[in-house]
């Protein structure tokens, strides 16, 4: 079983607070978790709602009703109650509302703690006793998240929780919730999963300009730069971003930027010259409905061919979409490894729902474990930066090392000196090319979920792995007898036609995507892995939940 | 490894100001006693950057305007490296802008010579941001309109750490005015380089230059910002060359703590 609680009140109102205290406090119980947050773009005012489902199974996505409502404004309260599960309860953040709980968080705030803003731990405490939790581990939760600013606060803190559980219990609404279930204890979002694969996988140096919502995993290689050694540095646009990062990557240290789709968009040029100067460069791009600003703290798929095909000329690349925390760390991971490997660009395609959504996962390993660089640490005195081998990538030997190591943006000998000959060209232009086959023959293998022998597939990428693993289980779960599997594929550029091809051939296809033009499935129709497909779209800003697509999914 | 030497064969016009550059620089690289094995030559698209190509020095020649986030890039990840952008006035001055703004904001350890010669060569013809009031091309028909950028007084408003002008027809002051900048330790180094453009500048020649270049007075003192700036904006029967600027901001690379133990490059494998 799981529950849905929704916080949800004006911007400033520390409804993300409440919803990190409480999504870390469930956790510490040993349930499962998994938060999403809805956002608008703005700093003060307007309506936001943070989503924590807590069950006794590991959960995926979010869902549309929620059990409980938290509500801190009066509009969240009139926007939001239609919202509430049958059966469900509302906690108020006021002096009386309609069937609802009402609490004066605020009121209650200043008056035992001694300050408005703790009005969070007087609702985190109401939360847990209509959850008939035990108050006891949320005050340890507590007490680790806040023990840095010292006693006096942790105290203040602990009292807001013990009145508003108290209040709350007087009022006797119980509803029913998961047992502890012996989850994992950490919680992660995928904006963290993919900063600490970065630093443990030896990201030396980050330049980025900030973007919704790209920007919490700038935030979080920050705030561990000093730890892991890295040099962060907030470029003046992003066309310095990458250009920076590729000189970065000539000199020799793995380098990274963060971005979204309109900052990706300056970077094509930089990207085109990754391409042909065969720099490792790796870039995180965590999409945000278009087109030009659209809706920044929202999300969508809508970048997918826009990046796959991103650069003037043609080069190899290779393109990642996690789905869920802990994808997001190992395919960032993956996607340094084979940018070095290869010597080309590697990107990390997120969206805002996965940058912000946390869940319980294993404990992800923070131990730093640098990638291989695949650099030539003693270069022969003829070397060549641009030496033509069969697998396209030539010995990569840094400057400083006593070489002569030449980096070049136009088409280029194999010393990297400018050459018009076509011969040259063809050569080189072969060379590069012969990186994207190697990489499609090593392309990770797209991710089947559910019963082998499905005869229909939802074929997935990117987040939207949860609500399609969700909607398998309610599909199959559900009185009708079509079983259907969940087809993801981590990896979007390149592919192994072959295997998607055998993974797919003879099956009922639809392509579930997060955008208005099913862009995944033209991407695989050109490839020629299928023939035709039905497409299950979305693109109103928010993600898909398992319910969602198990209801509009047609056999 | 040898001393660096310059290619037999370049793609530049004959009597090009960049010849005499070209022919400087080596010069200059082993007079400041630079390792050539730690230098890194690093320039955008123009007839200016195709500098690095011509010479034997590991080199970056990236995008068009990008010379300066390509060298701070390098400069970051192993700042043992020399770091030196050759380029020409449209790649530092116009399509690359606001990065040379921002270099100079950052102080990073580069060393930036900027063959300026107040046109565009390499797409025959047109005004660069340099360009003087009434040039006239085949796109600029009436003459430029704009005011020219001028460099100096930007880099000396943002308190750039060296500031320098030369003529590359004064062999004698542009060598000293190389040295002096490859020299500097103290972060972003700024020399532009009156240069005449023989095919598409038929105004600002060499006599026209030689006429007009004087060295500042030996009693110049660069710290001293406001006749440093004073000195930036004569551009008319004089134009002072020599170190116009110094200033003593600490550079971007001694302020990064992760940088103080060794660079990067050299971190990398640390457990």
């Amino acid at each position: 079983m799981d529950v849905n609680i929704r916080i949800a009140g004006e911007a400033g109102q520390g409804v993300d607070t409440t919803g990190n205290v409480l999504a870390g406090a469930f956790a510490s119980l040993g349930v499962y978790v998994f938060a999403s947050q809805n956002f608008m773009s703005r700093i003060r005012g307007g309506l936001n709602w943070f989503d924590i489902r807590t069950g006794d199974a590991e959960l995926f996505a979010g869902r549309q009703k929620a059990e409980l409502l938290v509500a801190l404004t009066a509009e969240a309260l009139e926007k939001l109650r239609d919202d509430v599960a049958e059966g469900g309860a509302i906690l108020f953040s006021g002096a009386e509302a309609d069937g609802a709980i009402a609490i004066e968080f605020t009121t209650i705030a200043k008056e035992v703690g001694g300050s408005a803003i703790m009005a969070n731990s007087v609702a985190a405490g109401a939360v847990f006793a209509v959850l008939g939790y035990e108050i006891e581990p949320l005050l340890a939760h507590l007490a680790a998240m806040l023990g840095k600013k010292g006693d006096k606060v942790v105290q203040a803190n602990h009292a807001c929780v013990r009145k508003g559980y108290e209040l709350a219990q007087a009022r006797g609404t119980r509803l029913a919730a998961p047992k502890p279930a012996g989850a994992p204890r950490a919680v992660y979002a995928g904006s963290m999963a993919v900063g600490l694969a970065a630093a443990t996988a030896g990201v030396k140096f980050v330049t980025s300009y900030p973007m919704s919502p790209s920007t919490a995993t700038f935030t979080y290689l920050a705030s561990v730069a000093d730890e892991y050694g890295i040099v962060v540095e907030q470029a003046e646009d992003e066309i310095a971003a990458i250009n920076m990062i590729c000189g970065a990557a000539y000199g020799g240290v793995p380098a990274m930027t963060t971005t979204s789709g309109g900052g990706f968009a300056l970077m094509a040029e930089g990207l085109s010259l990754a391409g042909v100067a065969e720099l490792p460069v790796f870039i995180m791009l965590a999409q945000r409905p278009g087109p030009a600003t659209g809706l920044p703290t929202h999300t969508a798929q809508e970048d997918l061919k826009f990046v796959i095909s991103a650069g003037h000329g043609e080069f190899a690349r290779a393109v990642f979409a996690p789905g869920t925390p802990q994808q997001a760390y190992e395919l960032t991971r993956r996607a340094l490894e084979i940018a070095h490997e290869y010597q080309t660009p590697a990107i990390v395609l997120t969206d805002q729902h996965l940058a912000d959504l946390l869940k319980t996962s294993p404990p992800l390993d923070e131990s730093y474990r640098p990638i291989d660089r695949h650099i030539v640490t003693d270069p022969p005195d003829d070397y060549l930066s641009y030496k033509l081998t069969e697998s396209g990538v030539s010995p990569r030997a840094l400057p400083g090392s006593g070489a002569v190591v030449v980096a070049d943006s136009h088409e280029h000998t194999e010393d990297g000196h400018i050459t018009e000959e076509p011969d040259v060209r063809v050569r080189m232009q072969d060379k590069r090319l012969a990186k994207q086959k190697g990489m499609a023959g090593h392309a990770l293998q797209p991710e089947l979920y559910g019963p082998q022998d499905a005869e229909r597939l939802l074929v997935c990428w990117g987040s939207t792995y949860g609500p399609c693993r969700e909607a398998v289980d309610l599909i199959n779960g559900g009185s009708s007898k079509a079983q259907v599997a969940m087809l993801h594929f981590g990896q979007v550029w390149p592919i192994d036609v072959e295997t998607a091809r055998r993974a797919i051939d003879g099956k009922a296809v639809t392509c579930v995507e997060g955008n208005s033009t099913g862009q995944f499935a033209s991407v695989l129709r050109s490839l020629g892995v299928l023939a035709e497909c039905n497409t299950m779209l979305k693109y109103d800003s928010l993600p898909f939940t398992g319910e969602e697509i198990a209801s509009r999914y047609e056999p | 490894m040898s001393p660096i030497s310059i290619a037999d064969e370049t793609w530049w016009c004959p009597g090009c100001g960049n010849f005499m550059i070209l022919k400087a620089l080596p010069q200059a690289v082993e007079a400041a006693g630079i390792d050539p094995r730690n230098l890194v030559l690093v320039s955008g698209i123009g007839q200016a950057a195709k500098l690095p190509h011509y010479v034997t020095a590991s080199m970056f020649n990236g995008l068009h305007g990008r010379a300066v986030p390509h060298a701070t890039g390098i400069k970051i990840a192993n700042h043992a490296l020399k770091v030196v952008i050759t380029s020409g006035d449209g790649d530092m001055y116009g399509e690359g802008g606001n990065h040379f703004i921002h270099a100079i904001r950052r102080n990073i350890g580069i060393t930036a010579f900027v063959h300026n010669n107040q046109v565009y060569g390499l797409t025959k013809g047109q005004a660069s941001p340099t360009s003087d009031l009434g040039f006239t091309t085949k796109i600029q028909t009436h003459g430029v309109i704009s005011a020219p950028f001028n460099p100096i007084a930007v880099a000396i408003a943002q308190d750039c750490s060296f500031v320098a002008r030369t003529f590359c027809g004064n062999k004698e002051h542009m060598h000293e005015m190389m040295v002096a900048a490859l020299k500097h330790d103290g972060g972003f180094a700024l020399v532009d380089i009156l240069q005449p453009c023989v095919s598409f500048n038929k105004v600002n020649t060499y006599q026209w230059y030689r006429e007009r270049c004087q060295p500042v007075e030996a009693s110049h003192d660069p710290f001293d910002r406001t006749k440093a700036l004073a000195l930036a904006f004569e551009w008319a029967d004089r134009i002072p060359i020599g170190i116009i600027y110094r200033s003593k901001r600490p550079s971007f690379e001694s302020q990064q703590p992760v940088l103080a133990k060794s660079p990067l490059v050299e971190q990398y494998a640390r457990a």
